[in-house]
C-alpha cells in the first residue's frame, strides 16, 4: 500500500496568513480574536470573532473586496467566489509553492482537489434577496456558483485546472477531515498519486450568527476569555474563518521530486455516534469508535501517541464528550498523550477545522513541538484523567492524533507520523 | 395578415421611451450612481440624460460605457474607435457569462427586461448597440450578425459562379462584410491583362454592389409580410469611386458596405474594399433600385420570434430598415 506524505501547506487563519506565522502563533500561544465591528450591535449577544486580517470581503461585490500585495486577481475569477473561495485560492497558491509542484504536478489525472466548506450564507442570502425584490432575472449568472455548498471545488477545479478526482464533503465540523481521510484512501488505493485537501470558511456574520440561535457561541466580551477549551467557565465557542490547504503526495513522488515532508499521514477513521442530530455523545461513543479505526488503519497502539490535537470547540458538552472519548482509549494503564485545542486560539472554523488543525499538526511534527491548549485558568474537574498540555512544549512529538466531530455524531480521527 | 398592436401604438404614443414611464427621482440618481460606479462619468452622465429625457441619443454611450467596464483593461482600446463591427467574443474576450453580467446592468441602468433568446445573435458591437436602441424605440429587433458561408451566399444571389464576387460574407442590419480571394482562374484575367492578371477595378466595383445586393436580401428587414425580390436588384450609379491598389491573384478582397439612405426603390450604399491593411477601393456611394414581394407563408412565426411588435402607423417610414444613424 503506497505511503501518504503532507508536502505543502498553506494557511489564511486568524493567527497568519503562512506558515512561519502560524508557526509562531502555535510556539507562543497567540490567539487570533478580536472584538468583531459587524457584531457591534446591542441585538446581537456575542462580540468575539477569530478574524481573517489582510482582507476586506464583506462586500457582496467582489470588486470591492481587497487582499495582500503579494496576490493579484482578476476580476473573471473572483466574480465566481465566496470569501472563503478567495481565502482558499491564496492557502492553494501557497501550498503548491511549498511543495515546489510545478504547473504540469498540478494540473493532471492524477492529481486531485477535495474540498469542504458550509457555502457562503452571505452571498446565498443576497442573491435570496435579489430574486425576492427584483426578480429572478435580474440575479448575477455567477449566484450559484459563488455561494453555494461546493463553490470552493467549483472554483478552485477550474482555477488550477484540475484533471484529477474532486469533490465536496459536508459532515459540518468533521468536513475537511473527511477530506483528508478520503484523499488519504485515494493515494493508498492507488487511484491518484496527488491530492490537495482544501478546508475554508467565510467566518463572517452569516456563517457564524446562526450558531447563536444554537446557543453555541460564547457570549464573553473578553478575546482572552471566549475560546478556552476543557476550562470549567467556557461558554461556547468562537466562530472564525479562512483557510488551509494540504498537499498529499504518494511516497513516489515524494521520492521522485525529491522534496522533504512535513510528515507522514499512516491512517484514519471514522465512526458515528447515531444519537442526536446537534449534540455530541455523553460518551463520545462514536469519536471512541473513530479513534480505535485510526490506530487500527494506521497499525500503532495507544502508547504510540504522544500528542492529541482535541476537536474541543469550548462548547459545555462537547469538550467532556472527547475528554470522556479519550479516557476510554486511553486508558490509565497506558501512557497518556498530551492533549490541547488549538481552537483556544484560532476559534471554530467549522469546516476548515480539519484541515487547519492536521495544517498545525504537519507543523508540530516537523519544528518539533507541540502546542498548548491557552486560556485555561481553572480546568473543569471533568477533565481530570486526561493529561491537558497547558503550555506549548517544544519535546518532538513522533505520533500525533488529529480528532474531528461534527453534527449528526460524525467523527473523525487521523493519525500523522513524523518522518 | 399583420395587425399592429394598436393599444400598444397608442400607448406609446404618450410615452415615447420606455425609461419616461415614471419620473426619475433623486433616490434613482443614487442607485443609478452606484449599479455604474465602475464606469466611467461620461456613461454615469449619459445614463441619466437617457433616464431624465428618455432620447435614444445617449444610449450608445450608455451602451459602450457598460460593455468597457466588462472588457479587460488592455483591450479597453480596441473600444476607442467604437468600431461596430468589434465582435464581443473574439475582439473583446467577452464570454457568454460576461454577456449575462452586461445585460443585467443594461437592464438595471435603462430599466428594461430583455429576454434570453433577444441575446444570443448579439455578436458585435454594433449588433448591441442596434439591439438596445430598436427596443429603447419600440422598433422591430433588427437582425442580427449573420455568417453565411458561400453556399448560403449563392443559394440566394440572382448572381452566380463564374460571376459571383464573395466566398464568404456576415450581414447584420447595420451593413455587410465578406471576401473574396482572387484564385487567378476567373475567366477574365487571361485578358486583363496581358501576361499580368490584374483584377479589373470595375469588377471590384461589381464585388462591392454584390455585397449590396446580399444585405438588400438577407439583412434589411422588410415591411411585415414582405420580402425583398431578388429578381428586382439592379444597378442604377455610383458616386466617388477610387481604386488604390493593384489586386492581383492570391490577394484577399477584404469587402465592406454600409447602408446610407434607404427609402423604395432606392438603396444607396457606401463601399470598400482592403487588401489586409492596405486600401483597394473606395466608393462613397453605390445605389441600387429595389422591390418587395409578398413572402411566401409563415410570416407569422418570423414575427413571433421579433418579440416586439411592429407599428405601422402613418409617421413611420416605411422602411423597417432599423438603420441607426451613429
Amino acid at each position: 500500500m503506497p505511503r501518504v506524505f503532507i508536502t505543502g501547506l498553506g494557511f489564511i487563519t486568524s493567527i497568519g496568513n503562512d506558515s512561519t506565522t502560524v508557526e509562531q502563533s502555535l510556539r507562543h500561544l497567540s490567539h487570533g480574536f478580536e472584538l468583531y465591528p459587524a457584531f457591534n450591535r446591542p441585538e446581537i449577544p456575542c462580540k468575539v470573532v477569530g478574524t481573517v486580517k489582510g482582507f476586506f470581503t464583506d462586500a457582496v461585490d467582489q470588486e470591492d473586496w481587497r487582499y495582500p500585495d503579494t496576490y493579484s486577481f482578476k476580476r473573471e475569477l473572483m466574480r465566481t467566489m465566496a470569501p472563503h473561495g478567495l481565502y482558499a485560492h491564496c492557502a492553494l497558491l501557497q501550498a503548491i509553492k511549498d511543495a515546489r509542484l510545478q504547473e504540469a504536478d498540478v494540473s493532471n489525472p492524477a492529481t486531485g482537489l477535495y474540498t469542504s466548506s458550509g457555502g457562503s450564507p452571505y452571498l446565498t442570502n443576497y442573491h435570496h434577496n435579489r430574486v425576492e425584490t427584483l426578480g429572478v432575472m435580474r440575479c448575477s449568472p455567477f449566484g450559484i456558483v459563488s455561494s453555494i455548498v461546493g463553490t470552493l471545488n467549483f472554483n478552485l477545479v477550474a482555477a488550477f485546472k484540475i484533471h484529477g478526482s474532486s469533490c465536496g464533503f459536508s459532515s459540518a465540523c468533521a468536513s475537511s477531515a473527511h477530506a483528508l481521510g478520503f484523499a488519504f484512501d485515494e493515494i493508498t488505493l492507488g487511484r491518484q498519486k496527488r491530492m490537495f485537501v482544501v478546508g475554508a470558511e467565510d467566518g463572517n456574520k452569516d456563517a457564524i450568527l446562526p450558531f447563536a440561535g444554537m446557543r453555541t457561541l460564547s457570549l464573553q466580551t473578553d478575546p482572552q476569555l471566549a475560546s478556552r477549551p476543557f476550562d470549567k467557565g467556557r461558554d461556547g465557542f468562537v466562530g472564525t474563518g479562512g483557510a488551509t490547504v494540504l498537499v498529499l503526495e504518494s511516497e513516489d513522488e515524494v521520492m521522485k521530486r525529491g522534496v522533504t515532508p512535513y510528515c507522514e499521514v499512516v491512517g484514519w477513521g471514522q465512526a458515528s455516534d447515531g444519537y442526536n442530530v446537534a449534540i455530541s455523545h455523553p460518551e463520545g461513543a462514536g469519536l471512541q469508535v473513530a479513534m480505535k479505526h485510526a490506530l487500527a488503519s494506521a497499525q500503532v497502539t495507544p502508547q504510540h501517541i504522544d500528542y492529541i490535537n482535541a476537536h474541543a470547540t469550548s462548547t459545555l458538552i462537547g469538550d467532556i464528550s472527547e475528554v470522556k472519548a479519550i479516557k476510554a482509549v486511553f486508558p490509565d494503564s497506558v501512557k497518556k498523550p498530551w492533549v490541547s485545542s488549538t481552537k483556544a486560539l484560532t476559534g471554530h472554523g467549522l469546516s476548515l477545522a480539519g484541515a487547519m488543525e492536521s495544517g498545525f499538526s504537519a507543523l508540530a511534527l516537523k519544528h518539533g513541538f507541540m502546542p498548548g491548549s491557552a486560556h485555561i485558568t481553572e480546568v473543569d474537574p471533568a477533565c481530570v484523567g486526561i493529561a491537558l498540555l497547558r503550555k506549548t512544549e517544544t519535546i518532538a512529538p513522533s505520533y500525533i492524533m488529529k480528532n474531528a466531530s461534527g453534527f449528526g455524531g460524525a467523527n473523525v480521527s487521523i493519525v500523522f507520523k513524523k518522518v | 395578415m399583420f395587425m399592429p398592436d394598436l393599444a400598444h401604438t397608442s400607448s406609446q404614443k404618450k410615452a415615447p421611451f420606455i425609461a419616461l414611464a415614471k419620473p426619475f427621482s433623486p433616490e434613482d440618481e443614487v442607485a443609478l450612481r452606484e449599479v455604474l460606479k465602475r464606469c466611467s462619468p461620461s456613461t454615469f452622465e449619459a445614463a441619466v440624460q437617457f433616464r431624465k429625457t428618455g432620447n435614444p441619443e445617449h444610449l450608445p454611450a450608455v451602451v459602450i460605457g457598460v460593455v468597457e467596464r466588462y472588457v479587460e483593461p488592455e483591450l479597453r482600446v480596441k473600444l476607442k474607435d467604437a468600431a461596430d463591427d468589434l465582435r464581443m467574443i473574439e475582439d473583446l474576450g467577452i464570454d457568454s457569462l460576461t454577456m449575462m453580467e452586461i445585460v443585467i446592468l443594461v437592464e438595471d441602468v435603462l430599466q428594461m427586461t430583455i429576454n434570453n433568446e433577444e441575446l444570443r445573435n448579439l455578436r458585435t458591437v454594433g449588433d448591441v448597440k442596434a439591439f438596445i436602441d430598436c427596443k429603447v424605440r419600440g422598433l422591430p429587433l433588427p437582425k442580427p450578425t449573420k455568417f453565411l458561408p458561400i453556399e448560403h451566399i449563392a443559394s440566394v444571389m440572382p448572381i452566380q459562379p463564374p460571376f459571383l464576387f464573395i466566398n464568404e460574407a456576415s450581414v447584420s442590419s447595420l451593413g455587410a462584410s465578406g471576401k473574396y480571394k482572387i484564385s487567378g482562374q476567373e475567366f477574365f484575367l487571361q485578358g486583363h491583362f496581358k501576361d499580368n492578371p490584374v483584377m479589373p477595378a470595375s469588377i471590384m466595383l461589381e464585388a462591392l454592389g454584390q455585397l449590396a445586393v446580399l444585405y438588400l436580401l438577407e439583412g434589411l428587414v422588410p415591411e411585415p409580410g414582405k420580402v425583398v425580390a431578388s429578381t428586382m436588384i439592379f444597378f442604377t450609379g455610383c458616386e466617388g469611386v477610387r481604386a488604390h491598389r493593384i489586386c492581383k491573384p492570391g490577394d484577399i478582397l477584404s469587402l465592406s458596405i454600409k447602408p446610407k439612405r434607404l427609402k423604395m426603390p432606392l438603396a444607396t450604399f457606401e463601399g470598400a474594399i482592403r487588401v489586409g491593411q492596405e486600401k483597394a477601393v473606395i466608393a462613397e456611394e453605390i445605389t441600387l433600385t429595389f422591390g418587395f414581394v409578398d413572402a411566401a407563408v409563415e410570416p407569422t412565426t418570423e414575427k413571433a420570434s421579433e418579440g416586439t411588435p411592429s407599428e405601422l402607423s402613418s409617421d413611420t417610414p416605411p422602411l423597417h430598415a432599423a438603420v441607426v444613424s451613429s
